[in-house]
């Protein structure tokens, strides 16, 4: 029998679990959704950029050349080099994700694929049965 | 091979919260976790878990690894060759050791009506095409063992989200040609705690034993959802 400690508990009762605040550093999984998650951050500021050329486009020449200006500084040409990147990553988790919530492989060609797996091995069985007797 | 692994102990009575517990156990190549269980159990009687087929047809033996929710039958000692932590399935209350209530997931079960609803008095059986079983054949894989519903922190952040395996359900009978309970399903799916209520982690595909990819037919039951609120909104 194991040790049991001594107990300070006051009712019997199931232990009801509680979910810790940083559940999403707890594995891979979960840093990687967040990750997912995460990237509207940079994706927004590029937005608002985009957003704020278009407005000093309507503005006067010299807020257009203010906003050229502006966008080539490096820390913002970073942030946007970082809304790319998070842009890419999004991208091929979207295309991963997508099939699978609108699935366009129609129920048809998967039953044809079954004829054709069905095909190949009784081909397969075929081949190596008659070759044995 | 003796191996060392660790099992989150946990008495109704005397403990406020699991504890951890080590034990030895003899493990070969084909040593899984369940065995191991039933070896520390003729070790010391007092330990409790469930399990019944140890072919991962049941559902029962639904325990935490090393964190990630597995069957214990389906998970083999020799894939852990450091350290091996065995808790009670996550997200649900822990009655003692490694069995957990499992009433939330039954009543969010019960609460999307899944079996066949069809008011035709026939003596004929209900045909099916193939093309119309491919159609939902993978979600009827679903053995209830509740391990999506402990990968899902959602479903840990709010126990009144319906969850994977019962929206899967819904969907699986949705898709069903001889069903015609959809409209009966739908406002659970479409409420609060329904298919809205999931952000897509993904986490429960990745767990599911039988590959039935509960995540896929959620976000499904979401193009579903927002059909019968477009219908919804010419009906009136």
């Amino acid at each position: 029998m194991s040790d049991k400690p001594v107990s300070n508990k006051t009712a019997p009762g199931p232990y009801q679990p509680v979910m810790h605040r940083y559940w999403w550093l707890q594995h891979r999984y979960f840093r990687l959704y967040m990750l997912r998650e995460a990237t509207v951050l940079p994706l927004l500021f590029f937005i608002g950029c985009l957003l704020y050329g278009l407005y000093c486009l309507g503005q006067s020449e010299a807020q257009w050349q203010g906003w050229l200006a502006f966008m080539a500084q490096p820390w913002v040409v970073l942030l946007n080099l970082l809304a790319f990147i998070a842009s890419l990553f999004h991208a091929k988790t979207f295309f991963e994700l997508f099939p699978r919530v609108m699935p366009l492989a129609p129920a048809g060609f998967m039953i044809a694929g079954q004829w054709l797996a069905t095909l190949l091995v009784a081909a397969g069985l075929i081949v190596i049965l008659g070759g044995w007797i | 091979m003796n191996k060392s692994i660790s099992i989150a102990r946990y008495h109704p009575e005397q403990d406020n919260q699991p504890r951890l517990q080590a034990y030895q156990v003899q493990s070969d190549h084909s040593t899984s976790v369940l065995d191991a269980l039933l070896q520390v159990q003729q070790q010391d009687p007092s330990l409790g878990f469930r399990w019944s087929c140890r072919m991962a047809i049941c559902g029962s033996c639904g325990v935490m690894v090393n964190g990630i929710p597995k069957l214990g039958c389906k998970t083999f000692l020799r894939d852990y060759p450091d350290e091996l932590t065995v808790s009670a399935l996550a997200h649900f209350a822990v009655e003692k050791d490694l069995i957990v209530d499992m009433q939330p997931f039954l009543q969010h079960l019960n609460a999307v009506k899944p079996y066949l609803i069809n008011s035709e008095q026939s003596a004929e059986p209900h045909r099916q095409t193939p093309a119309q079983l491919a159609k939902y054949q993978q979600f009827a894989n679903c053995i209830n063992c509740g391990l999506c519903y402990s990968a899902c922190p959602q479903f840990g952040l709010n126990p009144e989200f319906l969850g994977p395996a019962a929206i899967t359900l819904a969907q699986r009978y949705n898709l069903d040609s001889r069903d015609q309970g959809k409209a009966a399903r739908m406002p659970q799916l479409n409420g609060k705690n329904g298919v809205w209520s999931c952000t897509f982690v993904g986490f429960c595909s990745d767990v599911c034993p039988k590959k039935v990819d509960p995540a896929a037919a959620i976000n499904q039951g979401k193009v579903a959802s927002a059909g019968d609120f477009i219908i919804s909104m010419f009906k009136s």
